[in-house]
């Protein structure tokens, strides 16, 4: 049980995948120009993460090493399809604002990474409960800075849908800069800052993220 | 991977999973399609009724080979006609649903229907203090942006694309009506 | 005449709309990990823009041959997602062995950036935008091309600016990834100059 909660709380904060391990850069940049884009992509992203990863841990004696990249690589874009057609079918609206990035979950990187790291090693509960902190540990970080750009850019939270609330007051000019793409990287490399600024602080153990960002996506 | 003997198991293996894929994909399209179709559908009518403000209803209408949209009011006079007209944007196709009132020769509201345009800034097109400009505006305009019509900062291009849909659209539906007489 | 100076013009617009207007990492934000991971010196981060070039140019041809000869026709429309990415994982090992065969040099400089490109979701973007686009056979080489160029323009300019700031005195919070980060925000913000051409 204790290595279950294990599995499943290093993906919130310890190992965050956005946060940490600096994976699946290409969606927490783009869609998180609302907290709504943010909240979905990341539902999205821990759907397939969970589907693939079950699959992938349940059948990974039956595919041979070979082979087993192409094989996920199959199995993630099955999951990724049906998630589209689901959200087309049953939220056409936020289908609608996540557009090209729904399919290009199959190329995030945390998805294959997990897949190759934890599922292809573990049983499958481990797996379910690395995926489900890792699912959960993505839309949360993605939700912030949805958040955080949503309130500096729009002066709102959840714009759009029935939550709306107006989070700023008439005197508030928007700043445009931060929903367009360079407000994305603007905004992420803040928060990293401001992260590694208190980490540093507590003196803990430095994790050097420039190299996590090196392998992670590239010892798939 | 670089392996010159090809292992018949891989094959097998490879195979299996496409069509368990392929089958479950299937399926899925199947239960979806008629949902998909539905919103597609009903985001039509919607689209429609919007940009004919006082419509409550429509019939579909050909003219010189055009699928137009008659709006009718309560009392079920017309109260101008809706067309879809689609045109290149900045990064992708761009739909129109066009409502005009061709008798007095001005268009009555644009809704946009699809864009890929950026997030954030061309996609704002869709935004209503860009699309509500055009309300009222005259057939006869220039339709061009930064001219007579006001553009999205940073999104000239998206903003133009959308004006050129527009002259196009007017200049299509003119020559239907004129060509029909 | 005419006629021609017209496909011309649309296809240097296609060119240079993906090159530098919609440049695929600063303002689509496809293929964000290797710009973050191999921007570190100018010669690798070239090589990398050289290699994804090819794969982007190659692939979009045969995207667009898959999507419209055998998807499309055969109303497959579903399996969009599964058919691309082995078209594009079975392309990058193809193009491995080939390069590997024909000419070694050439190997040597980007074979290891090869397999990396698999997951690299600016190929994968690319390939779904040509059907959304309706892009035909030379439109869709254009567009892959230009992909490929403003990639590499990106990344190498990135490189440029690290090499420097090896030299710079960051504060240590903002060491690695936070600073590039930053970078990358002022490039998009240069780059956004060229969209209201």
């Amino acid at each position: 049980m204790l290595t279950l909660w294990k599995d499943f709380v290093k993906g919130l904060w310890k190992e965050n995948p956005v946060f940490v391990m600096l994976l699946g850069m290409c969606p927490t940049l783009a869609v998180t120009n609302t907290a709504t884009n943010g909240l979905a992509m990341g539902l999205a992203t821990s759907f397939v993460l969970l589907g693939s990863g079950i699959v992938n841990s349940l059948v990974k004696r039956l595919i041979p090493d070979e082979v087993r990249i192409p094989s996920f690589i199959v199995i993630i874009a099955t999951f990724v399809t049906i998630v589209d057609y689901s959200a087309k079918a049953y939220v056409p609206a936020i289908a609608e604002s996540l557009k090209l990035f729904i399919p290009l979950i199959v190329v995030n990187c945390l998805i294959l990474g997990r897949s190759e790291s934890f599922a292809s090693k573990q049983p499958v509960h481990r797996t379910i409960a690395d995926a489900l902190g890792m699912g959960v540990g993505f839309t949360w970080a993605l939700t912030f800075l949805g958040i955080i750009r949503e309130v500096i850019g729009f002066g709102t939270v959840f714009r759009g849908t029935s939550l709306a609330i107006q989070v700023m007051g008439e005197w508030f000019q928007p700043w445009l800069i931060m929903v367009l793409p360079a407000g994305a990287f603007l905004t992420l490399g803040t928060v990293l800052g401001v992260m590694n600024y208190f980490k540093n602080r507590a003196a803990s153990v430095k994790v050097d993220l420039q190299d996590s960002t090196g392998e992670s996506c590239h010892t798939v | 991977m670089g392996k010159e003997k090809i292992d018949i198991k891989l094959i097998v293996v490879l195979t299996s999973i496409m069509i368990i894929s392929a089958l479950v994909l299937s399926l899925v399209y199947q239960a979806t399609t008629p949902l998909i179709n539905e919103h597609a559908a009903q985001a039509k009518k919607e689209a429609i009724l919007d940009v004919l403000p006082g419509a409550v209803k429509y019939e579909k209408l050909e003219k010189g080979g055009l699928e137009l949209y008659q709006g009718l009011d309560e009392a079920g006079s017309p109260v101008g006609i809706a067309f879809q007209h689609e045109g290149n944007g900045f990064q992708g196709t761009i739909i129109l649903m066009i409502g005009m009132d061709v008798e007095n020769q001005k268009l009555l509201k644009v809704k946009i229907l699809d864009q890929l345009d950026t997030p954030g800034l061309g996609a704002r097109m869709a935004e209503e203090e860009f699309k509500g400009q055009f309300q009222g505006k005259s057939f006869s305009d220039n339709f061009v942006a930064k001219e007579d019509v006001d553009a999205i900062a940073g999104a000239t291009i998206s903003s133009q694309a959308v004006s050129n849909i527009l002259k196009d659209a007017i200049a299509t539906v003119e020559q239907a009506y004129s060509g029909g007489e | 005449m005419g006629d021609l100076g017209e496909l011309f013009g649309s296809l240097v617009m296609i060119f240079m709309t993906a090159a530098i207007t919609n440049n695929f990492i600063l303002s689509q934000f496809l293929g964000i990990c290797p710009f973050l991971g191999v921007s570190k010196e100018v010669p690798t981060a070239f090589s990398m823009g050289l290699a994804t070039t090819f794969v982007m140019t190659t692939s979009a041809v045969c995207v667009w041959a898959v999507n419209s000869l055998i998807l499309v026709p055969l109303g497959l429309g579903y399996l969009k997602y599964v058919a691309f990415i082995l078209v594009i994982a079975s392309f990058v090992q193809l193009t491995e062995m080939v390069i590997k065969k024909v000419s070694p040099p050439l190997y040597k400089a980007l074979g290891i950036f090869l397999p990396l490109i698999t997951t690299n979701c600016a190929i994968l973007g690319l390939a779904l935008m040509i059907p959304m686009n309706n892009y035909n056979f030379i439109e869709s080489t254009i567009f892959g091309l230009g992909a490929g160029a403003g990639f590499t323009l990106a990344i190498v300019l990135m490189a440029g600016m690290r090499e420097r700031l090896e030299f710079a005195d960051v504060p240590a919070a903002l060491k690695g990834a936070p600073i590039t980060l930053l970078i990358a925000g002022l490039m998009a913000m240069a780059f956004m100059g060229f969209s209201g051409l």
